[in-house]
């Protein structure tokens, strides 16, 4: 059977296995297979065969289709039609649906509870996760983990399954119920796609069961909605199962009648991808994971299934309104971005400690904030860091950098942390992380962008095996300077154009690229700061940009020299990539970029001096960065356009800097501060400490051939 | 599917005869034949409809009466459960529904499932067709969902374990068995072997499911029918099922051995089933499998031969000639079960008992 199958990319990750993309050879069709490894499950072998059984005797344009399992050494495979088009839920990142696209989401969604209902099938766990569509816009309901196949379509049932937003009260209340349990689902689920959450979703799911029976039924509110959709979800939304409409009965209702074409879905199909297309494709697309993740509920909470719910509706919220007051601060607080500026002195370096300036403060707060909202997340979602994490990460905007090594604090850990799980990397040592080999390792140096995934680190520490006693990789100078670009100027950058972004998607886009880049400088400031020079340098090859961006540059200029004529031309530059910003920006915002690539240039046979000795013998390893040609982005490569808004955003970050200091002096002040100067006295460390990594590089690699 | 029922439905007689000729005439002709599929996919809607109701609409008890005695009368059960395969996907499911539906139909005020009852009595090949939907995938489902649900009564077990082939093709009568003869091997019952060894998982599955149903529904049948079949049992489950191909088959079988032997009403089978060295050696395999979930099942099995106070003196030799082996091996055997307090304590339990082990076998006391 399994010969019959050609698998290509993996779709997506959760608890349960891995789902690919395949092709089926006889018929040449693209088909969804899941690998569920069934050595991984205890008990739950009959409870897969159930949903395999159910699955398997459906068979509705509105059902996602079960194509055939069969079993390959110790996994399963169960082959799926493949729907391209994404889950409900992943089509609301880039906000909430219309109130077009809701009614023909829910006439779709009808018609296939209707098939179910007739067949004595209860899904109960209808929402916009398990809404998943075809590329060209059919929806289809998927996710069989907790429906139940009735002996007689008017039995009833007790078991207590579902996910809590969504749950009718007489689930919740266990005293039996039916099908209609689908039908108050369905109206959750058009609030969802409504507000782009269900209601209450920023309540602990637990108190939300003692809610939801108490409380009136929720209702659709809202000028910019009709009356006949207030109404539809008023039906659906009847807290007495026995007047609530039946699926049949709502197919008739008139905001269901007068929903358009399926084909329209594809807007929102295609919305998606353009949204994807946007931030970065690091993380390659991954249509079916929502979903995948969903389906095996039971497998690590048996009948609770809170983890799909709580991290992304809840927790990008609160993170998106907390994270733009901080966000504001470096542009409103002028004169003590200025003030810290003037104070700088070497403990401001990226590895000193800045105590008296008010920004590190804020950032401190706040993250220490923030990981308690992570902890929450935890508590409420179990234990699977994949499955969470995969459904978790990008939905935080700026969420990462300041619980990582962004705050001022003086040592950096060089440790791994999953993202799922922040706050250990506040303290010092982090007790409860245990060695886990991992093939992931080979990412801990990201490899060129687009083949690095930095939001899906595994739990790995590689810091584990080695002397932990000298995080190795910040002393090297240009982990210096990466980390310094980040500090200094990269962070601020990002959370201004966040905080200037416009639309949502933009800034949840933003946001997912300062994440990624937070993760970078996190693990590996070194690499981080030769991709910015390789950047800079590409950047400088191409006049047309160069000019534009402010950065032209004449093959051998001393870097004061052309700092000062860059800057004249910086005035017009930024409105071309001004994605994330449109303001106008003083001249001397491009100095202190152009000075930092400048002085990078300065520095460079230094860098190839020191890069040889580890770099060589390690050759395999996540060195590559180094290498120029791996770094080449082309033209129409996507972190090319990030590194463009980047770059505008970089301008609109830096201007406050000019705003206390004229030029000149402002810029002496700051030269001395450069990495190039620091680092002459710590050329030889330096190298001292390259070998030292070289060594605990390789001691990795033994661990991990992989790698 | 309103364009179904425009028509004037059809009287309960007319449906069911329309559906028995074209049963005769799908099972006749080799060639697929749309229009009969379609006219029996409507009659089958709508005599399930007829005994279930819809989500709507409730049941005519008089019309249910009516059908269910037509049903029976005409013997449709006997074409639908032969014919099953070759209906479309959608009146699998509806047939299904029927047979359910007339399984479980009770006259209001009786408590006799009548329809089963004349099943039983006079119609026992209609489970023996049922057994046979494993042969195709299409029908496996189906078949198996009405089996299990009649598994409830002892008697359809019954007619499952104790079938033998006849020439005339006839069922046997329960009245005329005899427990006391070992069977022949050659009933239905044996065929589930092949049909979950063999079968595509789906169907695998479910002929296992109901297979563990037929062996641990009604202790008392099954105890004696294990203990006068036990060899031909034993055998077939150690080779076929227990040394399978296929993990999924493997894991199941030996997990179902364990709960078979552990169960109170299997006791004398389970004595005997531990005395034997070739037993132990099967299992002990296990143990080393390199699959976790095997030595984990496995180990459920073994914990019986050493715990059993009156070993064998095959399974004494065996054990004590692997003594340091086993007290090497089992301090370490799936040491990560840390949450498991059963396993720990039993497994620290089988060390101590096979420390105490004597250094050479003596007798049991009392032969089991």
């Amino acid at each position: 059977m399994a010969e019959n199958y050609q698998v290509l990319e993996e779709l997506g990750s959760g608890s349960f296995g891995k789902v690919y993309k395949a092709i089926d050879k006889t018929t040449g069709a693209i088909v969804a297979i899941k690998h569920i490894d069934l050595e991984d499950t205890n008990d739950e072998l009959a409870d897969i065969q159930g949903e395999i059984a159910l699955l398997s005797t459906c068979n509705s344009p509105y059902v996602a289709q079960y194509i055939t399992s069969f079993v390959k050494g110790v996994k399963l495979w169960i082959v799926m039609e493949y729907l391209g088009g994404g889950s409900c839920l992943d089509l609301l990142k880039p906000g909430p649906f219309t109130e077009a696209h809701i009614a023909i989401v829910c006439r779709e969604l009808l018609l296939g509870l209707d098939y179910l209902h007739t067949s004595g099938k209860i899904h109960r766990d209808i929402k916009a996760a398990n809404t998943l569509l075809c590329q060209s816009g059919q929806v289809k309901l998927a996710d069989f983990g907790v429906a139940a196949q009735l002996t007689n379509i008017k039995s009833q049932r007790m078991t207590f399954v579902g996910t809590p937003f969504w749950m009718a009260p007489e689930v919740i209340q266990e005293a039996g119920y039916d099908y209609k349990a689908d039908i108050w689902s369905l109206g959750i689920t058009a609030l969802e796609l409504a507000y782009g959450q269900p209601p209450n979703a920023d309540i602990h799911p637990m108190k939300v069961l003692f809610i939801i029976p108490k409380n009136p039924a929720p209702r659709l509110e809202g000028d910019n909605w009709s009356k006949t959709f207030k109404d539809f979800v008023a039906h659906c939304l009847i807290k007495d199962p026995d007047r609530r409409a039946t699926a049949k009965e709502l197919l008739e209702h008139k905001f269901i009648k007068r929903a358009g074409r399926v084909e329209a879905m594809r807007e929102m199909v295609e919305r998606k991808q353009m949204f994807d297309a946007h931030p970065e494709s690091t993380t390659h697309p991954k249509y079916y994971e929502e979903t995948m993740i969903d389906l095996s509920p039971r497998s690590e909470q048996d009948e609770w299934i809170f983890d799909t719910v709580k991290p992304g509706t809840v927790a990008t919220r609160r993170h998106t309104a907390k994270r733009r007051k901080t966000a504001r601060i470096p542009s409103t607080d002028a004169a003590a971005v200025a003030s810290m500026m003037q104070k700088m002195d070497l403990n401001a370096a990226p590895l000193g400690t800045v105590t008296d300036s008010p920004i590190p403060e804020a950032r401190r707060r706040s993250s220490s904030r923030k990981s308690s909202a992570a902890t929450a997340i935890r508590v409420s979602s179990g234990n699977t860091p994949t499955a969470r994490r995969v459904s978790n990460v990008p939905k935080q905007p700026l969420g990462l950098d300041l619980s990582f090594g962004n705050s001022p604090s003086t040592v950096r850990h060089f440790k791994r942390v999953p993202s799922g799980e922040r706050r250990p990397a506040l303290c010092p040592n982090p007790p409860s992380n245990s060695f886990h080999p991992n093939p992931q390792a080979r990412t801990f140096r990201p490899s060129p962008p687009n083949s690095a995934h930095p939001l899906d680190v595994e739990t790995n520490n590689e810091n584990e095996p080695p002397a932990l006693e000298y995080p190795p990789t910040p002393i090297t100078k240009d982990a210096l300077y990466g980390r310094r670009a980040y500090n200094k100027v990269l962070d601020s950058v990002f959370q201004e154009a966040y905080a200037d972004s416009g639309s949502p998607h933009q800034r949840d886009a933003m946001g997912k690229l300062q994440q990624a880049w937070a993760h970078l400088d996190q693990v590996d400031p070194h690499g981080e700061f030769l991709l910015l020079k390789a950047m800079v340098d590409r950047l400088q090859g191409d006049s047309k940009l160069a000019n534009a961006l402010g950065i032209a540059i004449s093959p051998a200029p001393t870097p004061a020299k052309h700092n000062t004529k860059a800057s004249e031309t910086s005035l017009s530059g930024t409105t071309i990539h001004g994605t994330g910003t449109t303001r106008l920006h003083r001249s001397n915002t491009t100095t202190q970029s152009v000075t930092k690539s400048s002085s990078d240039l300065s520095s460079t046979p230094s860098v190839t001096r020191e890069s040889t000795p580890f770099s060589t013998p390690l050759s395999t390893t996540s060195q590559s960065p180094v290498k120029g040609p791996k770094l080449i982005l082309a033209q129409n490569n996507p972190h090319l356009k990030s590194h463009r808004r980047r770059q505008s955003a970089f301008v609109g970050g830096e201007k406050i800097f000019g705003a206390g200091l004229d030029d000149g002096r402002g810029w002496g002040l700051d030269e001395k501060k450069l990495p190039g100067h620091v680092e002459k006295g710590m050329e030889q460390q330096g190298l001292l400490a390259d070998i030292l990594y070289g060594q605990w590089i390789q001691g990795l690699k033994s661990r991990w051939p992989v790698a | 599917m309103a364009f179904l029922f425009r028509n004037r439905p059809k009287s309960n007689a007319e449906v069911t005869r329309s559906t028995k000729d074209l049963l005769l005439k799908l099972s006749e002709e080799q060639r697929p034949n749309p229009k009969a599929e379609e006219e029996l996919t409507r009659n089958l809607q709508q005599m399930k409809i007829t005994l279930q109701g819809t989500l709507e609409a409730e049941i005519n008890q008089q019309l249910v009466f009516e059908l269910v005695n037509l049903i029976v009368n005409e013997d449709l059960l006997y074409l639908l459960a032969n014919n099953i395969h070759r209906l479309p996907f959608e009146s699998r499911k509806d047939a299904q529904i029927i047979f359910s539906s007339a399984f479980r139909y009770k006259q209001p005020g009786y408590a006799d499932p009548e329809v089963l009852r004349h099943v039983i009595q006079n119609r026992p090949e209609i489970i023996i067709s049922l057994c046979h939907g494993y042969d195709r995938r299409e029908s496996a489902l189906p078949c198996g969902g009405v089996l299990r649900e009649a598994l409830k009564f002892d008697a359809i077990a019954a007619l499952i374990l104790y079938d033998e082939p006849s020439p005339d093709g006839k069922c046997r009568d329960l009245g005329t068995v005899n427990p006391d003869l070992p069977s022949s091997g050659e009933g239905v019952f044996w065929q589930y072997f092949d049909w979950i060894d063999k079968s595509a998982f789906e169907v695998s599955a479910d002929a296992f499911n109901t297979f563990r149903d037929i062996l641990t529904k009604h202790k008392q049948l099954v105890a004696t029918y294990l203990q006068t079949n036990f060899e031909t049992f034993f055998t077939k489950y150690n080779y076929v099922l227990i040394q399978s191909e296929s993990y999924v088959t493997k894991r199941q079988s030996i997990k179902l051995l364990g709960e078979i032997l552990l169960d109170r009403a299997n006791y004398t089978v389970m004595t005997t089933y531990v005395e034997s060295g070739e037993n132990l050696k099967i299992i002990m395999k296990l143990l080393r499998d390199d699959r976790r979930m095997i030595n984990y099942e496995g180990f459920h099995v073994f914990k019986v031969f050493v715990a059993n106070p009156n070993k064998s003196l095959a399974v004494q030799k065996i054990l004590i000639s692997n003594r340091e082996k086993l007290l090497r091996f089992l301090p370490d055997f799936l040491s990560d079960r840390t949450e498991d307090d059963q396993f720990i304590d039993e497994k620290s339990f089988l060390i101590r008992q096979i420390e105490q082990l004597p250094s050479t076998p003596i007798p049991p006391s009392t032969p089991a």
